[in-house]
């Protein structure tokens, strides 16, 4: 019997023992991918499939597409903090700038030869991968410029104008959108203007202007006028009761949006495809304009190089050729439906497509004049701690009726307690 | 076979045999330790070390990848004063009252008719009713969300049918804790029956017989024999939901997101630790809000076990002279 035992024993430790050394032997020295290939991270609809199959032999850098699924940011930071299986390339989303202030975990691109390029590419987005030192840590990939979403018929019936020229002209600023959206909730009673304060009109506003809640220097600037504008309309919408409360793309939002309980809303380029997912009964019904109140972006994404990357100059080559402007428009635009940020590719006949979903309207041209607008704008690493006390106080204002002057008081108070938290004040 | 040889060895040199005893138990216990050495070296990796780092990191400032600061107690003043902290800690408490109750009830009122003798198909009932445990989470938090969606959800359908007002669910502090709680109550009270219908099976056949020869009725039945039998399997069960209750998560998160809803009603503890660690990347003081929860957990089990202790040995005592 004590032999078998023995033998089990020895057995079960020789396992142990394998799986102990195979732990520590994560050091420095780890990688995703074996000697002489580059791992690139993204997440799922970021990059065209087909186009990061052809890869590989079109750019002659033997590179491994890793698809990483949910909780893709933790992921990355544990890697980060773990020092060890770090992505050699990596898709980074719109809060870029979170990283600004470590910054030296990624390889300057400007230092692989990115300035030759960056004529390229719509200089406001370039702008948001760079830090305010000017080292350049993202490589622009997709943008999210916005416009004005509206259903003409509903137009119509309102007495408002419906052909997008005529509304983008008529609805040019904010002012004139909420006068037009009080008009058309008094001929519709059973209609809304637009689906929630907080994103589509206070978010929506703020990314049309040329600061934000910090300056490069990191003093808070958000009690500004940029700030209390879209405040302000937020709260007259509010006032004027033209929102249907319903939270961006929730089953609400989808049922509004079928029925026609929603006559418009301002969203990026991406809340096109949303729409005609969640709403496909209402093909046709829909037509884009400018946006009230000018251009603005929201959402879009950066490629990365790490300080692990084992070939910077080849990680690099990869990332330029993956988002070159040929790439963008054939495999990102007409491919993924994602947002060019290279100034030919929006432009290029080619994009230029009759949307059946907006009844046959050509709506890159819409898109394509907003993103060449957008104003350049310093985005800080802690935009997404003061953000939410804007937008939970908005909610407070709408949900149980609290006073928009309290309301703005308290939100104040709140960016306050976290930016002393912070360490920034 | 061991202690064989050692004794066999005894009578010649009591020295040098006890000399081999130790070194021979020293190589046993190793052998032993060895043997049971997975689990403690996986909870050291997984747990202890964890737990250990997280309390250096509730002193330190950090984003997750740059260099931490000492901060000292900051992080712990900063939650003190932290009403979104403190509020976080109602919503659980609130959330966990309003779904523990009508779960175990239900799940008792369940398992006692699938314990029924008459019931055909029992197999496939237990099933069923099992099934909402193992569902995934999202796929629960899609049906819930269309059930109590703000305008066009099915049950402001129902109550528009009825001429009554519809209700924005997700929008009202109660709404919301409702909702969750609605979550809770349909996902784990399938769960709780098995567990009752197990403990319902241990209960001897011979004192419902003798109820019945007496002639009690099934309230009586219900109320003077099921339910002092079952007490400790009652109490087993309030405290695994307490447990669940504090840690409650996954359904806020995916009905109402990560700030839990307008006015943050939805927020529970977890998630905000989840919240400010993970979506607003300071992790010291998501450690912290860990630390914080400790105690309250630690607060909250004293309670529970005072209670349980009294009500369990009553409940032991009376099931015995039963």
């Amino acid at each position: 019997m004590a032999p078998t035992r023995r033998a089990f024993l020895a057995a079960a430790s020789g396992l142990l023992g394998t799986a102990l050394l195979g732990t520590s032997g994560c050091g420095r020295g780890s990688y995703l991918t074996p000697e002489g290939t580059l791992s690139l991270w993204y997440w799922n609809r970021s990059i065209s499939d087909t186009l990061l199959g052809k890869a590989p032999k079109a750019v002659g850098v033997p590179f491994v597409p890793q698809k990483i699924g949910s909780d893709y940011k933790s992921k990355f930071l544990t890697s980060l903090a773990g020092r060890a299986y770090v992505p050699d390339i990596v898709g980074l989303n719109d809060d870029v700038a979170t990283y600004f202030p470590n910054s030296d975990e990624f390889i300057d691109l400007y230092e692989l030869g990115a300035k030759d390029v960056e004529s390229e590419y719509l200089q406001w987005k370039w702008a948001r991968g760079v830090t305010p030192e000017g080292r350049m840590i993202g490589f622009p990939m997709d943008t999210g410029p916005t416009a004005l979403f509206y259903r003409p018929d509903l137009f119509e019936q309102a007495g408002l104008p419906t052909e997008p020229d005529e509304v983008a002209a008529k609805l040019d600023t904010w002012e004139a959108y909420l006068e037009a959206g009080s008009q058309l909730v008094e001929a519709l009673p059973k209609t809304k203007m637009l689906p929630n304060i907080p994103s589509t009109v206070y978010t929506q506003a703020l990314a049309q202007q040329a600061t934000r809640y910090l300056d490069e220097k990191n003093k808070f600037i958000g009690d500004g006028p940029q700030v209390k504008q879209a405040w302000d309309l937020a709260v007259e919408a509010n006032r004027r009761k033209l929102s249907a409360n319903a939270d961006d793309w929730s089953t609400d939002w989808n049922a509004a949006m079928s029925t026609g309980r929603i006559a418009t809303f301002v969203g990026a380029v991406w809340a096109g495809q949303i729409l005609s997912d969640g709403a496909n009964d209402t093909k046709g019904k829909w037509r884009v304009c400018r946006a009230p109140g000018g251009a603005g972006n929201a959402g879009g994404s950066f490629l990365g190089i790490t300080k692990y990357c084992r070939d910077p100059e080849a990680a690099f080559k990869v990332i330029s050729w993956l988002q070159s402007p040929e790439n963008q428009l054939v495999y990102g635009l007409n491919e993924m439906k994602l947002y060019p940020a290279a100034i030919s590719s929006i432009e290029d006949p080619r994009g230029q497509h009759k949307d059946p979903f907006f009844g046959g309207q050509v709506s890159n041209d819409v898109f394509a004049t907003s993103a060449k607008e957008v104003k350049p704008v310093y985005l800080s690493p802690y935009d997404n701690v003061i953000n939410p006390a804007f937008i939970s106080e908005l909610t407070n204002v709408w949900s149980a009726g609290k006073n928009p002057d309290a309301a703005w008081n308290d939100a104040l108070t709140e960016v306050n307690r976290q930016l002393s938290h912070l360490g920034l004040i | 076979m061991a202690t064989t040889s050692i004794a066999a060895n005894a009578g010649k040199d009591p020295g040098a045999a006890a000399r081999a005893a130790t070194g021979r138990k020293r190589s046993e216990y190793f052998s032993l330790y060895l043997a049971i050495s997975p689990f403690y070296i996986l909870f050291a990796v997984f747990g202890l070390f964890p737990i250990l780092f997280s309390a250096y990191l509730s002193f330190q400032s950090w984003n997750g990848i740059g260099d931490m600061k000492f901060v000292g107690f900051a992080q712990y003043q900063f939650m003190l004063s932290d009403q979104f902290f403190w509020k976080s800690i109602v919503n659980t408490f609130q959330i966990w009252f309003i779904s523990t109750i009508p779960m175990l009830f239900f799940a008792l009122v369940i398992a006692f008719m699938l314990n029924q003798q008459m019931l055909r198909g029992r197999s496939a009932y237990r099933i069923a009713y099992f099934i909402p445990n193992v569902t995934s989470i999202v796929a629960i938090a899609i049906i819930f969300g269309s059930i109590f969606s703000n305008q066009f959800g099915l049950i402001n359908a129902g109550l528009q049918a009825i001429g009554a007002d519809s209700i924005e669910w997700l929008n009202t502090p109660w709404g919301i804790k409702i909702a969750i709680a609605a979550m809770v109550i349909w996902r784990w009270t399938g769960y709780n029956a098995i567990i009752y219908l197990a403990g319902l099976q241990a209960i001897p056949t011979e004192l419902y017989e003798a109820a019945r020869v007496d002639g009690a009725s099934w309230v009586q039945v219900f109320f003077r024999i099921t339910i002092p039998m079952l007490r400790p399997i009652i109490l087993f069960t309030v405290i695994t939901s307490t447990i669940g209750g504090m840690q409650l998560f996954a359904e806020p998160q995916v009905l109402v997101g990560n700030s839990g809803g307008p006015g943050n009603e939805g927020q529970t503890m977890v998630l905000y630790l989840y919240e400010q660690a993970f979506i607003k990347n300071q992790f010291g003081y998501g450690a912290a809000i860990g630390w914080g929860l400790f105690v309250i957990m630690i607060l909250f089990s004293l309670i529970n076990w005072r209670l349980v202790q009294g009500a369990g040995t009553r409940g032991l005592r009376r099931g015995a002279r039963a």
